[in-house]
């Protein structure tokens, strides 16, 4: 229980730092912290399997993926950004408050789980291997067929449209 | 205060955040940052009711989440792929300023 009082504010403030740093790389890189603590929470609360994955998948490719774009792109103008902040943050609060409220009054009245251990064991990766390729079988080879469709349709997004003439120029 | 509920609080104010990137910001990745925060947020709570939950035999919860992550990965590379195909076009990825279709 101790570590998880530790680590979740920590996460919160990196998480805020992503949200309201008005430097967009700080901000990504802020975030790509948040992930890592998020997967140090997966590893403690004992689901050692998805922690490393979310530590490969979250940080080292979506994260590593958002700083690029950023730097490929061009930033927004900050100053005006700046000047925006205080209308956008009460608009952003009016919508966002209330639904924080519905979950938070959900959370209270959470059902309770008489029959639920304190914590149930943590499993291995061979046993989530086993689960994996048995169960979930057809599961894992539709996502096969779908990161190959979505490896193809990003570099056909991502491609310099002026370099190969087979297809039309998109003006 | 249980695991199970504070990790579920703390889903909650992650998802909250999330949303304020989402509503506030106006780069077009900076808002994919607040999907990716809201999308763990999701992911944390499967993992909370698995662990604190009743016995589960057929980890249901640990491979939601990593399909949940799979998906995650491909909707965050194809929609960079967008905004980078839009930021080609504009030369911009604000959001505000991506109004040639208004009526």
């Amino acid at each position: 229980m101790t570590p998880l009082l530790i680590l979740t504010p920590l996460i919160l403030l990196a998480a805020l730092g992503a949200v309201w740093n008005a430097r967009p790389v700080h901000a990504a890189l802020l975030l790509a912290l948040a992930l890592a603590l998020i997967a140090v929470l997966y590893l403690i609360i004992g689901a050692d399997f998805i922690g490393l994955v979310q530590f490969m998948v979250y940080v080292g490719a979506i994260a590593v993926l958002i700083v690029f774009s950023l730097l490929i792109t061009r930033p927004g103008d900050e100053a005006e950004e700046l000047a925006r902040r205080p209308r956008s943050l009460v608009t952003g609060l009016a919508c966002v408050l209330p639904v924080l409220a519905i979950l938070v009054y959900a959370v209270s009245r959470v059902v309770k789980f008489p029959d639920a251990p304190v914590e149930n064991p943590s499993v291995s990766i061979a046993q989530v291997g086993q689960v994996l390729f048995t169960s979930y079988a057809p599961a894992v080879l539709t996502v096969g067929v779908l990161l190959t469709a979505v490896m193809i349709g990003a570099a056909l997004f991502a491609r310099d449209p002026g370099k190969n003439p087979q297809f039309p120029s998109d003006s | 205060m249980t695991p199970l509920a504070l990790l579920l609080t703390f889903s909650s104010l992650l998802f909250t955040l999330g949303l304020l990137a989402v509503l506030t910001r106006r780069n077009a990745i900076l808002i994919l940052v607040g999907i990716e925060l809201m999308l763990n947020a999701a992911n944390l709570n499967f993992i909370a009711f698995w662990r604190y939950g009743p016995p589960d035999p057929d980890l249901t919860g640990p491979m939601f989440v990593l399909f949940s992550i799979a998906i995650a990965a491909a909707e965050a590379a194809v929609g960079l792929a967008i905004i980078l195909m839009v930021f080609r076009h504009t030369r911009s990825t604000d959001l505000n300023r991506l109004d040639s279709l208004h009526g």
